[in-house]
């Protein structure tokens, strides 16, 4: 039999899986296809030894709004960080606007070597305005020329990314490893993940971190007519078949929309951080302060948790918060009035946590074992109960506190033996 | 009263009058002296001392012989019993090579999880007695993500098995750069698993390993250990597809051992009916547990495992307490089986019933005895099984229990013919189109191709643009690009022809459903149908629903007195006949089948008496497969018989074959099957098929094809020596009802003979 019979035969066993799309034609070597289109289209080629990528290039001023942020904010932004004591992984202190190198691809798939980038976008600050380019892969052979001129003619230190440390930049080092003897080498970067931060600010209020939910309710980016991103490999195998450039010039569009993003989303951000954003709310104070506190300004974390209180005397979060860093500054006493506040009206979770915090207060300063057996015994309580009717377990509050409770009891016995 | 011991259970195994009638043959095989030879002077002072250290002043020569052949950049396969100290074979040239040039890099591939993680032990154990800092890791789905990374760089030795280098390592191969740059061994232990669709499988996998290698500019050599088969440099070099060495002087030594073949009684002599071997190894393997005895007993399929371990925790539950004898087989989950194998080397566990499972270098120690319910399927599956019995000193019991099984009752007739016959040969098929078409896309995934480019036997470019018809590649001149949103290696598994797994679901307690183990689709038809019994450690469940498009079976316990066994109904078209061999009595060809399988109905079996004490319909849809087969058909016009007695013959013809086919195919017994047609569809002629169970074939077959004088010839003589009279379970199966059933079958099998005679090779 021969070998096409016998692959027709077995075809059904055969798991294929792929876009449909009409047959395929070669590709003109010195010719490319709607040459004219393209250029209409702010896109032109850029040719290496016989074989070409496409790049695009586009120039947005200033005064460009994107959101509710214009691209001179974004500016202003990181000139505030020069001049800020804030310190935080995300301040751009010491850079210039013209480093920062905001950064988008579009891909085949989402994971392993044989995912190909097709779409390499980035947007880099000039004195004018925002230059916004487009690295276009026309086939899956061509990834030298598309990497060439994709290393070759820009200049980055630092990335400004949304999940682009796990994923953008991962699978930018896998593509290139396979053609690594034809091409410069990668630098080292530095890099800014605007995911993560999102995720910091925005995972309890927002349904999901997803770029296009961020735009949508943080930065006020409505997209219209825009692709759904699941669909660019599709429209990709589609280009490489058909050599019509109409899908590509939508998945060109939804990444300049990406890359916009993340200015305006950048901008936003240090607002929050910064403290300078007029309509921040006392939630978000909140947020923004805990974040400082875990990366270690205190200093700047105390700031924000108090103008969330003062702006809402009722935020307990922030009064829960605001005591850890009283209490660290020595200020006891507002410590235990603001965790007294914390004990009586706040979340189940921040009841209990104050009332340890208290009683830790309570044994070892203000030295009142009593005081501290009784909230020990509230706190333990508390978690029971919320334990019980919520199903979660809460074991190692649970343990902790109750050999909390034990020791204080021990220690009580020893200081009163009569008793 | 004081415990007997194992001696003095076979002074009484030798004595006892009722055991003695049936014992068939005692073959006791004389311990074996140890051959050594010096540790090699360029072995580094270090590995010595920690050799020594563990009491190893000597090499055996086997261990010798490998260190030299693959410091001297052989490939090689070395022919390994169990428990002959196997690992040096590999750890010392391998550690020696590291502590050289530290960049060296080493990839060992076990066929199991559990192998990989029992050889990280021993080998880091090794290392830290030689104060050698080379680090080891085992890379597998529970490696930590924290840690991957590291491994990932800077692994010297890393430790896995094939299906996590073919979705996991290769598929991201840029990640592990410093590997592949600097890959000089692979070791492939347990050479003989890697058979029939697993095997081509793995051979693909390798080529893609191979593949990547290159282009990281590394040529690893391989290592493979193989338990003793008759072609072990035949299926290394088609595995590895490299010119390997064979070592196949073994130097260890072995202890005593008594091999009995054991027949059950015949219960009616009519029908020549024997005692069920599952009632007589209950009988058996009581008197050694009993004693305290550590003994391990092998059955054939899960179903069996669970029957003779609920007997057994039945005898012995006054004795010794319910944990101390256990089951162990595929779809107990991981940790279960880890407790388990602990309870066997440290004593707390006296009995273990297990599948062919425990065939595997899995560190369970060395124990007393082995009992095998029937003939295990293949020479050197026997020979694993009984090597897991056998402490250095004293002596070890092997018992095998033949069952009524046409393949038992001819091996227990003649044991010379397992004792003294070279093992089988196990065979892959890596050029089976299915599978390769598989792995040719996922190494198109990891690595574009180009013109010229080779990849398997068949014409590359051809199957190339194959893929780029159907839109999976993309050429672009003279090279191949991966062209699809897919994952390929998530779509394909290695170990199960169907791919797609049943799982089982607990229900008993409604509020906490659980998961407890999976299954073959093929399997499923006829295990996991509504109302099947399905037993899971001694424990009983009867399937209340099985979900077939979604892939679940939902069980309850349950506590009942039967079993069930389903029917499966076989309809076989010929496709295309590749060749053919021809006489004017006969014919053999092979070629292309479709086979379409219904399971039709179940019986219910009680357990102690094995009678049929209920049926019921099954409702699954037919599976369709593809596949290669041989067949066998009848030219000569047979006046004198009938149309239903030539049927009565290749019945018995079919039955008696596949007993045979086995000593000669290394295959498991589902793998390989016959269906007979009075009228075949193509030719209208008395027709016997031997058809491969897995898409495309995997060689099976095709072996048939080449050995059917040899095979045909052994299973008369087999119908022939029988004792009955017109044909029983032993020979011609209970499927034939008639008087003339036997003499047609062997009258049938003489016209093969006649007409294929002289020419197998």
């Amino acid at each position: 039999m021969s070998l096409k019979n016998k692959l027709q035969r077995m075809k059904p066993y055969i798991s294929l899986k792929s876009a449909t799309a009409s047959t395929a034609s070669e590709k003109n070597e010195n010719n490319i296809d709607h040459l004219s289109t393209w250029k209409a289209n702010q896109v032109s080629p850029f040719w290496l030894d016989n074989d070409y990528c496409l790049i695009r290039e586009v120039h947005f001023p200033l005064s460009y709004k994107h959101g509710k942020y214009a691209l001179e904010d974004c500016k202003k932004v990181i000139e505030a960080w020069q001049y800020s004591a804030v310190a935080h992984p995300l301040s751009t202190k010491r850079h210039k606007a013209e480093d920062l190198f905001f950064f988008d691809t579009e891909t085949t798939g989402l994971r392993g070597v044989g995912s190909t980038i097709f779409l390499l976008g980035y947007a880099q600050f000039t004195s004018e305005g925002v230059t916004l380019k487009q690295h276009i892969l026309p086939k899956p052979g061509s990834e030298i020329p598309l990497y060439v001129s994709f290393l070759e003619n820009v200049d980055y230190t630092t990335l400004v990314t949304y999940n682009g440390k796990s994923f953008d930049w991962p699978q930018l080092q896998t593509r290139h490893t396979l053609i690594k003897e034809h091409v410069p080498k990668l630098p080292a970067v530095g890099h800014f993940d605007l995911y993560h931060a999102s995720r910091r600010m925005w995972k309890h209020t927002l349904d999901s971190v997803k770029l296009s939910e961020v735009e949508k309710h943080i930065l006020q980016f409505e997209r219209i007519d825009d692709l759904p991103g699941y669909l660019a490999p599709a429209i990709f195998f589609d280009f490489v078949e058909r050599n019509d450039p109409e899908g590509m010039l939508k998945v060109l569009d939804h990444n300049e929309k990406d890359i916009l993003s993340l200015i305006s989303l950048y901008t936003h951000l240090s607002h929050q951080l910064l403290g300078s954003d007029k309509k921040q709310t006392s939630e978000e104070k909140v947020f923004a302060g805990k974040w400082l506190h875990a990366a270690g300004d205190s200093q700047s974390a105390a700031i924000h948790l108090e103008n969330a209180l003062k702006m809402n005397k009722q935020n307990y979060a922030a009064a829960h918060e605001l005591a850890y860093t009283e209490k660290r500054k020595g200020n006891t006493s507002r410590a235990i009035n603001l965790w007294h506040e914390v004990a009586a009206h706040g979340t189940a979770r921040e009841k209990r946590e104050s009332m340890i915090e208290l009683a830790k207060i309570y044994e070892h300063t203000v030295k009142d074992i009593v005081k501290a057996i009784e909230l020990t015994k509230a706190a333990c309580e508390a978690a029971y109960q919320d334990g019980s009717i919520k199903k979660i377990p809460l074991d190692a509050f649970i343990q902790a506190a109750e050999h909390r409770l034990h020791r204080l009891e021990r220690k009580y016995c020893v200081l009163f033996p009569k008793e | 009263m004081k415990k007997k011991s194992l001696a003095d259970l076979v002074k009484f195994f030798q004595t006892d009058r009722e055991i003695q009638q049936q014992i068939v043959k005692w073959h006791t095989i004389e311990p074996k002296e140890a051959m050594y030879a010096p540790i090699p002077a360029s072995v580094h002072p270090k590995l010595v001392e920690a050799l020594n250290h563990k009491g190893i002043g000597q090499l055996y020569t086997h261990q010798e012989e490998a260190y030299r052949m693959i410091k001297n950049g052989h490939s090689i396969t070395a022919i390994t019993p169990t428990a002959s100290g196997k690992t040096l074979c590999y750890n010392l040239p391998v550690v020696q090579s590291i502590l050289e040039k530290p960049s060296v890099r080493a990839l060992y591939l076990f066929p199991t999880k559990a192998l990989a993680q029992d050889q990280k032990t021993e080998l880091n154990e090794w290392l830290d007695l030689a104060d050698a800092s080379i680090t080891s890791y085992t890379y597998d789905g529970d490696t930590p993500a924290s840690i991957r990374q590291k491994v990932r760089r800077a692994g010297q030795i890393v430790i896995t098995n094939p299906d996590m280098l073919h979705s996991a390592i290769l598929p991201h191969h840029t990640k592990w750069v410093s590997l592949f740059e600097n890959l000089q061994f692979v070791v492939l232990d347990e050479l003989h698993i890697y058979r029939g669709v697993f095997g081509s499988h793995v051979a693909n996998v390798i080529r893609r390993l191979k593949r990547i290698c290159a282009f990281y500019g590394s040529d690893p050599q391989f290592i493979c250990t193989s338990a003793t088969i008759a072609n072990p440099k035949e299926l290394a070099e088609s595995l590895t597809e490299k010119k390997i060495t064979l070592i196949s002087q073994n130097g260890a030594p072995s202890a005593k051992k008594h091999f009995v073949f054991y027949n059950p009684p015949i219960v009616n002599h009519q029908l020549n009916i024997r005692k069920s071997a599952t009632l007589e190894v209950r009988k058996l393997a009581g008197l050694l547990l009993k004693e305290k005895i550590q003994t391990i007993i092998f059955a054939k399929s899960r179903v069996r495992v669970e029957i003779i371990l609920s007997y057994l925790q039945d005898l012995v539950k006054n004795e010794l307490g319910p944990k101390s004898i256990r089951g162990y087989r595929g779809g107990y989950l991981p940790t279960q089986r880890r407790e388990i194998e602990k309870g066997l080397r440290d004593g707390e566990v006296y009995g273990v019933v297990s599948t062919n499972a425990l065939e595997l270098g899995v560190d369970i120690g060395q124990l007393q005895a082995c009992i095998m319910t029937g003939y295990p399927g293949t020479i050197a599956s026997a020979w694993q099984q009984a090597g897991r019995a056998g402490r250095r000193q004293g002596e070890a019991l092997i018992l095998m229990v033949a069952s009524s099984s046409p393949l038992d009752q001819y091996i227990v007739k003649h044991p010379e013919y397992f004792l003294e016959t070279s093992p089988e040969t196990a065979r892959i098929n890596p050029n089976n189109l299915v599978i390769l078409l598989d792995h040719l896309k996922c190494a198109a995934f990891e690595l574009p191709f180009s013109k010229g480019d080779t990849f398997g036997e068949h014409d590359l470019e051809e199957l190339l643009d194959f893929l780029v018809e159907e839109r999976v590649l993309h050429r672009s001149k003279d090279k191949w690009h991966w062209m699809s949103d897919a994952f390929p290696a998530h779509d394909i598994s290695l170990r199960s022809a169907s791919q797609e797994n049943v799982v089982i679901i607990d229900q008993s307690d409604r509020a906490h459903v659980k998961v407890i183990g999976e299954m073959d689709r093929f399997s499923a038809m006829t295990l996991l149908h509504d109302e099947a019994i399905y037993l899971h450690q001694g424990t009983q469940y009867q399937v209340e629903y099985l979900d077939w498009d979604e892939k679940k079976a939902f069980v309850g316990e349950v506590d009942i007195d039967y079993f069930t066994d389903a029917n499966l109904a076989v309809q076989l078209t010929v496709l295309e006949e590749d060749c053919l061999k021809k006489t004017a009595l006969a014919s053999v060809s092979y070629g292309d089948v479709s086979v379409r399988a219904m399971a039709t109905i179940f019986k219910k079996i009680k357990f102690d008496t094995h009678e049929n004490i209920g049926s019921g319909p099954i409702h699954l849809p037919e599976e369709e497969l593809h596949t290669s087969a041989t067949w066998f058909s009848l030219h000569k016009e047979l006046k004198e018989l009938t149309e239903d007695r030539i049927e009565q013959g290749l019945i018995g013809m079919a039955h008696s074959l596949k007993a045979i086919i086995p000593l000669h195919v290394m295959s498991d017994p589902q793998d390989i099957h016959l269906v007979p047609q009075v009228k075949a569809t193509h030719n209208q002629r008395p027709t016997l098929f031997v058809y491969d169970r897995y898409p495309g074939g995997i060689g099976l077959s095709e072996k048939v094809f080449d050995l059917g004088y040899t095979v045909i010839s052994e299973a008369k003589e087999m119908v022939t020596s029988c004792q009955c009279q017109n044909g029983c379970p032993s020979c011609i199966g209970t499927d034939t009802g008639s008087r003339t059933a036997k003499q047609d079958t062997t009258d049938l099998m003489t016209l093969f003979i006649e007409s294929l005679a002289g020419d197998d090779k």
